[in-house]
């Protein structure tokens, strides 16, 4: 088995919510240094709810400054903090009752990482981040005899969109039938997977037939042609979405290999432009020199026959095949 | 208690062992699950009328991962399919609930999920609110935290109480060839772990874990026909709490009491208990909810302290409990599966023999 990376990679959205009528004022007084609640017949709320939890009936926006104090009701110990926590070190989450409140917020006490210090009914107090951005992250609480004096500039206009950046990292060995396809592609060969049931070549296998529901192994795998037909191609003219890294249009096509039964999707064409592409033309994989080939981009569910392991695809001459005996790969 | 329109009956069950990594895809771990059920039953994959799966695309780290996971269910020519992003004990309810029509006969449910590439607990936090509970990763560990310490300023229990709950887990798990950790622990070893959420240690915590299930359920009728023993589902039901865990009493669950109401839990004995234990403090809030007093024989399985493929391992208490059931281990029990953090959604299924 060789021996590859490991996959490694962080899935990002950027997501962005409208605040509405009473989270919109309570992020607006966190980026502008002061804690909002709601007023609910006789109670206040913090976090601040648009309609009354025992009853469910809407609230009119009502709210009410709160804090900067509070008693810890209710606290657990991170000893091992998540990328997605607000603080590096461990700390305590805690149900805060703030001054004023009748229902507690859930957030972080930063106690300089003593457990010792956390204690139900102890007092803390807000503390406002530098850089705030109408999140409730904007804030955190401290117990009240380490609080310091802040001034807040308050903002312009209203918090009426709050973004969150939400990551899920993946970290994973390469699958075996992941890992030979991937050191094929270094060593200048595609390796397919052929179903002991049907017959029928993926390339790549993804270590099972599903069209018979079989597992498939290593003595599955077969080595395929490197010369093999277009059957689908378009151009992409690059969106600027986050996490974009294109800027220019490309062509994007798939190819059938020769004895295959499954076309690559997504190998990419730099040196011809969309006119120039036809179902049927036939293609040849112009590796790189094998020391330049990298297969880095290849992970588990994403990378096929990636731009980093091929020079180029170049048209071999060969008359086009039919597009008629390509209907059943046109993907 | 609800009365039913069709009686339905698991026909066909089978799970992965609890793997601490599944060095492979998804599709590839619930496949020879679901190879096993449909042989188990004898039919042709295209005669089974419906199919569902319950996975967690935030637990796979892909958009769309759980088209991925058709691949392992014999999708093509097209079958009747669906999803639910949600426990495969979900899937489970919905095709129950589909059986109810009275128009289709059988339907294969599976749940799947991968713990080990990635962090449940910065995927789980995405559950919970987004503008007050998401942007700190208020993640599940922390709630079940929270939910620790409640008991104990209440009294309800204590550390010792939570680390009986895994030394029994543990010891129980010895006979599960399914399970991931199992063993004899001695309570005061326990207490002698460092916290790693205080008030819970890391044994009060669930293992990753990488695994998935599928079982075949099918009306009265069909389900004689498919198999000699089936175990039939007398009712399912599941209730939600507040995604505030400050505005709940997080020393009880409202939301299992009612289900156990509906579920008619204790109109007959209950021998058997398989619950969604994911942190050791959880047994005691659902034994109390659930009234269950000594007769009950709680997650002889090990339960999911030892073992935990979230999205399946709701599904694989029912099917302990089958198991169980149609070995003669009990007539009658529950199964619970949980959603949500700190118990906050819960399933409950009673299953009976053929007896």
């Amino acid at each position: 088995m060789p021996t590859l990376h490991d996959v490694d990679y962080t899935l990002e959205y950027p997501y962005t919510r409208t605040t509405g009528p009473v989270i919109g004022p309570f992020l607006t007084g966190l980026r502008d240094g002061r804690i909002l609640g709601q007023r609910c017949g006789d109670r206040v709320l913090c976090p601040p709810m648009e309609f009354d939890p025992d009853t469910f009936a809407t609230l009119e926006p009502d709210l009410v400054e709160v804090g900067p104090g509070g008693e810890v009701v209710n606290w657990t110990w991170v000893a091992e903090p998540s990328a997605k926590h607000p603080f590096d070190r461990p700390f305590g989450f805690a149900f805060i009752k703030l001054d004023g409140a009748h229902t507690s917020l859930v957030h972080a006490v930063d106690t300089g990482g003593d457990p010792e210090a956390m204690s139900t009914g102890m007092r803390v107090q807000a503390q406002f981040r530098d850089e705030r951005h109408g999140s409730v992250a904007d804030v955190y609480f401290v117990p009240e005899a380490d609080a310091a004096e802040q001034v807040i500039q308050p903002g312009d206009e209203p918090v009426t969109i709050t973004e969150h950046l939400i990551g899920l990292r993946i970290t994973e060995p390469l699958y075996p039938h992941r890992a030979r396809f991937a050191q094929g592609l270094l060593d200048g060969k595609i390796i397919g997977q052929r179903s002991p049931v049907t017959g029928k070549v993926y390339v790549p296998g993804r270590g099972y037939d599903n069209m018979s529901r079989v597992l498939m192994s290593e003595s599955d795998e077969v080595e395929v042609s490197d010369v093999g037909t277009v059957v689908a191609f378009t151009e992409l003219n690059p969106v600027q979405y986050y996490g974009q890294t294109e800027t220019e249009p490309y062509v994007r096509c798939s190819i059938l290999f020769d004895g295959t039964d499954q076309p690559v999707i997504g190998i990419d064409i730099r040196d011809m432009t969309v006119d120039e592409m036809r179902v049927g033309m036939r293609m040849r994989c112009i590796w790189r020199d094998p020391e330049e080939r990298s297969v880095t981009d290849i992970d588990n569910r994403y990378g096929n026959i990636p731009e980093t392991v091929y020079a180029r695809f170049e048209p071999t001459g060969e008359p086009d095949i039919p597009a008629d005996e390509l209907k059943e790969h046109s993907w | 208690m609800v009365s039913l329109a069709e009686d339905v009956a698991i026909v066909a069950f089978e799970q992965t062992p609890s793997h601490a990594h599944f060095n492979d895809s998804e599709p590839a771990m619930i496949m020879p699950c679901v190879n096993s059920v449909i042989e188990q039953v004898g039919m042709d994959r295209h005669d089974i009328d419906f199919t569902i799966a319950g996975s967690c695309d935030y637990l796979s780290g892909m958009p769309f991962a759980f088209v991925m996971n058709i691949d392992a269910v014999g999708a093509w020519p097209p079958v009747y399919e669906s999803h639910v992003e949600m426990d495969g004990a979900w899937a489970l309810f919905e095709g129950f609930v589909r059986l109810q029509s009275g128009d289709i006969d059988t339907v294969l449910v599976s749940g799947s999920g991968k713990c080990s590439p990635g962090s449940y607990r910065e995927g789980f936090s995405l559950q919970t609110d987004p503008y007050v509970h998401a942007p700190i990763g208020l993640d599940p560990r922390t709630q079940a935290g929270f939910q620790a310490q409640a008991l104990i300023a209440a009294g309800k229990a204590t550390e010792r109480d939570f680390a009986e709950v895994v030394a029994r887990s543990h010891a129980n798990a010895k006979d599960n060839p399914y399970a991931q950790l199992s063993g004899d622990l001695s309570v005061d070893e326990l207490l002698a772990e460092p916290y790693l959420q205080q008030p819970l240690r890391r044994l009060d915590c669930p293992p990753t874990s990488d695994g998935a299930a599928a079982m075949v359920i099918a009306r009265a009728d069909k389900a004689r026909e498919l198999c000699d023993n089936p175990v039939w589902i007398r009712a399912i039901d599941h209730r939600i709490d507040s995604h505030h865990p400050t505005l709940r009493d997080l020393t009880d669950s409202p939301s299992a009491r009612i289900a156990a109401d509906r579920v008619g839990l204790h109109d007959g004995p209950v021998d058997i208990a398989e619950l969604t234990v994911t942190y050791s403090p959880e047994e005691i809030i659902l034994r109390d909810a659930l009234g269950l007093n000594g007769e009950t024989s709680v997650n002889p399985s090990g339960g999911p302290l030892t073992g935990s493929p979230f999205m399946a391992v709701g599904l694989t208490r029912v099917i302990e409990l089958a198991r169980a059931i149609r070995n003669g281990d009990g007539g009658r029990g529950v199964a619970h599966a949980s959603s949500g953090p700190a118990l906050q959604q819960n399933l409950l299924c009673v299953l009976e023999g053929d007896g």
